[in-house]
């Protein structure tokens, strides 16, 4: 089996979480790619979370599959060195909003090459009125509708965890030069710009609530009550999520729960009947539930067929015998220690992902390719 | 049609959002997207037959059936066709099967057991169709002790992880306002889909893509899982903080439902906020470099919450937007729907619908240069183009659909 992007070779200017993950999707299904750092190192190796000597495992993760080159692009010696890189390259991954971009001399325009895929991931895109307004999670989280609908309704809202916005925009833009890939085997040597928004992403992802809204007449909120009806309720050693929706997941749930009255009574059968009543049963079904434990409850609802999930943490999925069975937490190929990093985000039959290198040290690679601009493959 | 994908084609068993909006995203690039839906069991999307009309398509005229009229069917199924077929009579698959030819992929999130009781696996439409892909975007993926137990957005944001780490730092796990995990695995499903494409450009071979929505969740918390296994280290619930910065919250401003998204990534940043604020911070040894604020962040954020309730969202916004700090104004979906940005650059869109008339929508995120994907249909109504994919696809005449519909095998809404 060979990998589905052997042979294209990738340059990552970026230096975002999105371009980061854009470009490490590009390595894992086989792409060379040579990420750019300025001098004194990608700004991703400068975040938390640390390991021990103080290494960014963020830049661990994002950087991994990759190689690295130091190149000064505020000076022009290291510009024309870039341009020189790009020449060999059949895509470009650039984070530069157009003004910065104009002053790198990397514009599509100037490197005029027209079988080259070059695609921007920013903030709010390469156009209209907020191209060059600085964002970042929290902004794309309040802009795009999300960070309304998330959380309590008596407290602020919230954004989604971690690095939601960029993983989303980073596996479009991947997904986007992909797209752009396939125009590009039908039609040799025609490449293009592919300009992917982390907001606009986000908006997307957004879409059914904002339809909602407006077929109710008023925006989508915050839920007010914590209950079985809108998410992880307490059981006896963590949370756990019960979303009753057909009838046969109330019935077999409430009979399991000993709540034979509630698994018997026809008329709790509909979804909008029990949705209208839930103040009837919500307080004896989370009673009940408490006398459970996660994965007691979920191993006998998941025998029954209803749906239902455990809060699970890291240290658990760790050890999570699904994930365990599907070979999901692996380590790079060749590595018999060091920890295991997250796997595959979906399994290929015939291209596998593979991790085969951990993070490159800044500039590991700049001599190699300064001296041959053309070997960036690394197979020279 | 117009987009990069334009003359691709793929027969799809999606419903729900995962696999709908996998397939919305390979429909708005440009490719022809089929949608198999079956009236006896009908999009849990669409909605109950008998659901009663969101309120504000009461007064429409034109709103008659319920699962037309879904909210959330209509967000996330524009630029298909959708025909109707009881997969569960031979002469349903038999149809299938006809049409399977056409098709360059097929993407479907039923429950692991079903396509094969269906006499669809991977196998048997690689034997009417050698080069096809096929992918299965299902809670746990296609294998493994959990490769049947069922789930939804709902459920795998906590065996993911997510719900673990969403909310906020004094309170218990939850689940984001919709569920989230469905949209990570339509992204992940639509990528893995244009992966395969390529390949098959390239040897002319097709291949079987199996999204478990729990992995691909997973994988967008990476940063967690990479620090639990190096460190040992089981990330906390951050609420609105960043690991790194501070401040990193959302705040208060004057009004009902008025809140600031606020950061500062840079000593720059700091002291732009430090100039707008004009309460002295700057001379706080508490905020004086980014470690001593991360240090003192409750304090901190007692402060900057303090000055935000006193000052207009809007007005404070664009003020800090304009001094360079990270600044937004937390929006409903009324007002993204309304966002002249958005507009402006066709992300949000007004689309006509047959039943319920114009409504704005999130459309395409994506911008291609030499192929722009510019072109939006609404979602389509259950059994609309039957007729007309059948007649253009395997030319077949109406008689022989009405055929079908008489055989309680296609048709219009509910089954009789």
């Amino acid at each position: 089996m060979t990998a589905a992007l052997a042979g294209l070779r990738v340059i990552d200017l970026s230096a975002s979480v999105s371009g980061a993950w854009c470009s490490r999707m590009l390595a894992d299904f086989g792409a060379e790619v040579v990420v750019v750092e300025p001098p004194g190192g990608s700004p991703l190796r400068k975040l938390a979370p640390f390991d021990g000597e103080g290494r960014s495992l963020l830049a661990a993760l994002l950087l991994a599959n990759k190689r690295s080159a130091v190149l000064d692009l505020e000076q022009r010696r290291d510009q024309v060195k870039a341009l020189e890189l790009v020449r060999h390259a059949d895509m470009l991954v650039s984070s530069a909003a157009p003004a910065s971009l104009a002053a790198s001399g990397l514009t599509y325009a100037e490197i005029a090459q027209p079988a080259l895929i070059m695609c921007h991931i920013t903030s709010h895109g390469m156009t209209g009125e907020l191209r060059e307004t600085p964002g970042n999670e929290l902004t794309t989280a309040a802009r795009s509708g999300w960070a309304f609908i998330n959380g309590d309704a008596a407290r602020e809202p919230l954004k989604p965890s971690g690095w939601q916005s960029s993983f989303c925009a980073g596996t479009a833009a991947y997904a986007a030069i992909m797209a752009a890939l396939h125009h590009r085997n039908l039609h040799p040597g025609e490449g293009q710009e592919v300009d992917i928004a982390e907001l606009e992403v986000m908006v997307s992802t957004f879409a059914p609530a904002l339809l909602r809204g407006q077929y109710l007449g008023e925006p989508w909120r915050r839920r007010s009550e914590s209950d079985i009806t809108a998410g992880p309720v307490p059981v006896a050693d963590g949370h756990f999520s019960l979303t009753i929706s057909r009838a046969h997941f109330w019935r077999d749930a409430m009979n399991l729960l000993g709540l034979t009255d509630l698994a018997e009574d026809p008329k709790w059968e509909p979804g909008h009947y029990r949705a209208a009543h839930k103040e009837e049963y919500v307080g004896r079904v989370q009673e009940k539930m408490l006398g459970w434990k996660r994965m007691d409850l979920f191993e006998e609802l998941a025998a029954r067929r209803v749906i239902a999930g455990p809060v699970l943490y890291m240290d658990e999925l760790a050890n999570n015998p699904q994930l365990r069975e599907r070979g999901f937490w692996v380590r790079a190929e060749g590595a018999s220690e060091g920890p295991e990093y997250p796997g595959a985000p979906f399994k290929m039959s015939a291209t596998p992902w593979a991790l085969r290198g951990v993070a490159p040290e800044p500039g590991a690679d700049t001599a190699a390719i300064r001296a041959t601009p053309a070997a960036i493959g690394g197979g020279e | 049609m117009s987009g990069p994908l334009t003359g691709t084609r793929g027969i799809v068993l999606t419903h729900a959002w995962a696999g709908s909006y996998c397939t919305q995203l390979l429909g708005l690039q440009g490719a022809d997207i089929i949608q198999v839906e079956v009236r006896k069991r009908p999009d849990s999307w669409r909605g109950d037959y008998k659901a009663p009309l969101p309120k504000a398509l009461v007064e429409v005229a034109t709103a008659e059936h319920p699962w037309n009229c879904n909210f959330l069917y209509n967000s996330v199924n524009l630029n298909k066709r959708c025909i109707t077929l009881d997969l569960q009579a031979p002469a349903g698959v038999a149809v299938f099967k006809r049409l399977l030819p056409f098709a360059d992929f097929v993407v479907e999130n039923f429950s692991p057991r079903v396509l094969g009781n269906l006499g669809l696996s991977y196998d048997e439409m690689r034997a009417i169709k050698p080069d096809v892909i096929l992918c299965s975007l299902a809670a746990y993926g296609h294998s493994g002790p959990w490769g049947n137990v069922p789930g939804i957005g709902g459920t795998i944001e906590p065996t993911s992880g997510m719900s673990g780490l969403l909310g906020y730092r004094d309170g218990p796990p939850i689940n984001s306002g919709q569920m989230y995990p469905d949209a990570v695995a339509g992204l992940n499903g639509f990528a893995a889909i244009l992966t395969a494409l390529h390949h098959r450009d390239r040897t002319g071979e097709g291949q079987y893509i199996d999204v478990s929505m729990q992995e691909a969740n997973l994988t967008f918390l990476g940063d967690a899982a990479l620090e639990y296994t190096t460190t040992g280290h089981v990330r906390a619930r951050q609420g609105n903080r960043h690991l790194t910065w501070a401040p990193h919250g959302i705040f208060q401003c004057t009004g009902e439902e008025r809140w600031i998204a606020l950061a500062c990534e840079s000593e720059a940043q700091w002291r732009a906020l430090c100039a707008a604020a004009a309460l002295g911070w700057e001379l706080d040894w508490r905020w004086a470099t980014n470690a001593l604020r991360k240090e003192h962040e409750d304090a901190l954020e007692a402060v900057v919450g303090g000055w935000t309730a006193t000052q207009d969202r809007d007005a404070l916004a664009a003020r800090l937007s304009e001094a360079g700090v990270l600044a937004a104004a937390v929006l409903d979906g009324h007002e993204v729907a309304n966002d002249p940005t958005l507009r402006a650059r066709g992300v949000v869109r007004e689309i006509d619908h047959a039943e319920t008339g114009r409504w704005p929508h999130a459309v395409n995120p994506l911008h291609f240069s030499r192929t722009p994907a510019t072109d939006v249909r609404p979602a389509p109504l259950l059994g609309e183009h039957t007729a007309e994919v059948l007649a253009e696809l395997l030319g077949t005449s109406g008689d022989e659909y009405e055929a079908l519909v008489a055989a309680g095998v296609s048709g219009i809404g509910p089954p009789d």
